[in-house]
């Protein structure tokens, strides 16, 4: 729970930066669609450094809870042999001492220049996995500062006025699950035709038989949950009545039945 | 052991409650959010910019006669203001609004009308009547009001 208050600062910032708090709409062919402003640069410094502080004292907080050692270590162990074997990506990789990073192996857009560190541990347990991913945040944190001083004002948006038809494009990126592909092929009036992603999540779903190998049911979930899968959460939903001041949760069953009623 | 629990205690005791009171209290979001969007009609020419920019394609415009009508099926809206942007006249906008949950997804819809401009030859509706305007004054600008109003 702690984690979520830290994030939260972040995703304001990000709602002042691009306009939302998740969906932030800023790429489009030709470049980004909002600059970053004078007065928003300190802020984000601001709050990276923060966060970085309460991250570094939750860290220093778990990392010695032998609770959580005894609960997580070797549990949902992954070899680095079967990490590579069902090409794992991101954090599960890393986390069973396999060091692929796209942003590392083959550098894009500006990580050339701004280079991050592989962070990996070798265990391979959901221990493992999850010191990767709190030490990824403040890798994260460096990285930010480090593009915000290197960076030069200038242009953000090339002249693109007509995309030709019948194209295909690839691209990959580091996001936070791992290498994520997307393939887009173009068709008539600057729209795309086929697009189809290869999120990290799919590849990183086959280590799941392995790494439930020798466990217990109970173990299952946190499995599960320590790659991060995104899974959609809209199974119930929470209905708030602010004049009455009541809650009400509707159970997956009732969602589908008034789904299918409209 | 005991200095991590200690540690936790404090990181847990030192933050307490940090969830916000909404839906109770109102929590608006930052200048420049993409919330509901808006149309002022007296500003919109019916040029059908918006409608090209559009991914989710919800914008419709149809011609009936001497009625050019232009309809936003928001139901589908992403909000990702790409129509905002690409309006020549600045007539849609987006609101801080974001508390848009309904029971009819047709409650969210804007829907406008403006009337055409016929063809003094054929006497077929062919293009919006501010459209016309539009350019009118700009042709009156470049070779003045009285040549202008010669071409009509």
């Amino acid at each position: 729970m702690q984690a979520w208050r830290i994030r939260e600062p972040v995703m304001w910032l990000c709602e002042e930066m691009t306009g939302n708090r998740k969906t932030y709409g800023m790429n489009l062919i030709g470049g980004v669609r909002r600059d970053i402003t004078a007065d928003q640069y300190p802020k984000i410094l601001e709050v990276i450094s923060k966060i970085e502080g309460q991250l570094k004292e939750v860290i220093s907080a778990i990392v010695g809870d032998t609770t959580l050692h005894l609960r997580l270590k070797n549990v949902g162990v992954l070899s680095p042999e079967a990490a590579r074997r069902l090409c794992a990506v991101g954090p599960t990789a890393r986390g069973s001492g396999v060091e692929i990073d796209s942003r590392v192996n083959h550098p894009y857009a500006a990580y050339a220049q701004v280079r991050p560190r592989i962070i990996s541990h070798p265990e391979g347990d959901v221990w493992a996995r999850t010191l990767v991913r709190l030490e990824e945040t403040l890798e994260s944190i460096r990285l930010v500062r480090q593009a915000l001083e290197q960076m030069n004002a200038g242009d953000i948006m090339a002249d693109v006025k007509e995309i030709p038809a019948w194209r295909e494009g690839i691209a990959y990126v580091e996001a936070p699950r791992g290498e994520s592909i997307h393939y887009v092929m173009t068709g008539p009036d600057n729209r795309p035709y086929r697009w189809r992603v290869r999120a990290p999540s799919y590849a990183n779903l086959q280590t799941v038989p392995t790494m439930f190998q020798g466990n217990t049911i109970a173990d299952a979930p946190i499995i599960v949950g320590s790659i991060d899968p995104c899974f959609s959460c809209t199974e119930r939903m929470e209905v708030v009545d602010v004049k009455t001041k009541k809650i009400r949760v509707y159970s997956q069953e009732e969602l589908r039945q008034m789904s299918r009623k409209r | 052991m005991l200095v991590s629990k200690l540690k936790e205690a404090i990181i847990c005791l030192k933050n307490l409650r940090v969830t916000l009171p909404y839906p109770f209290q109102p929590a608006p979001p930052a200048e420049g959010f993409r919330g509901r969007l808006e149309l002022d009609i007296n500003k919109c020419i019916g040029c059908g910019a918006c409608l090209n920019a559009c991914p989710p394609r919800l914008i419709r415009m149809t011609d009936q006669d001497v009625r050019r009508t232009i309809e936003f099926g928001l139901g589908r809206c992403t909000y990702c203001a790409r129509c905002a942007e690409v309006c020549p006249e600045r007539a849609i906008s987006m609101t801080k609004e974001f508390e848009l949950s309904t029971e009819d997804k047709k409650d969210l819809d804007i829907t406008a009308e403006l009337v055409m401009a016929k063809c003094g030859q054929c006497n077929t509706a062919y293009t919006t009547q501010r459209i016309v305007d539009k350019l009118m004054n700009q042709v009156a600008k470049e070779i003045g009001v009285e040549a202008a109003a010669k071409i009509g």
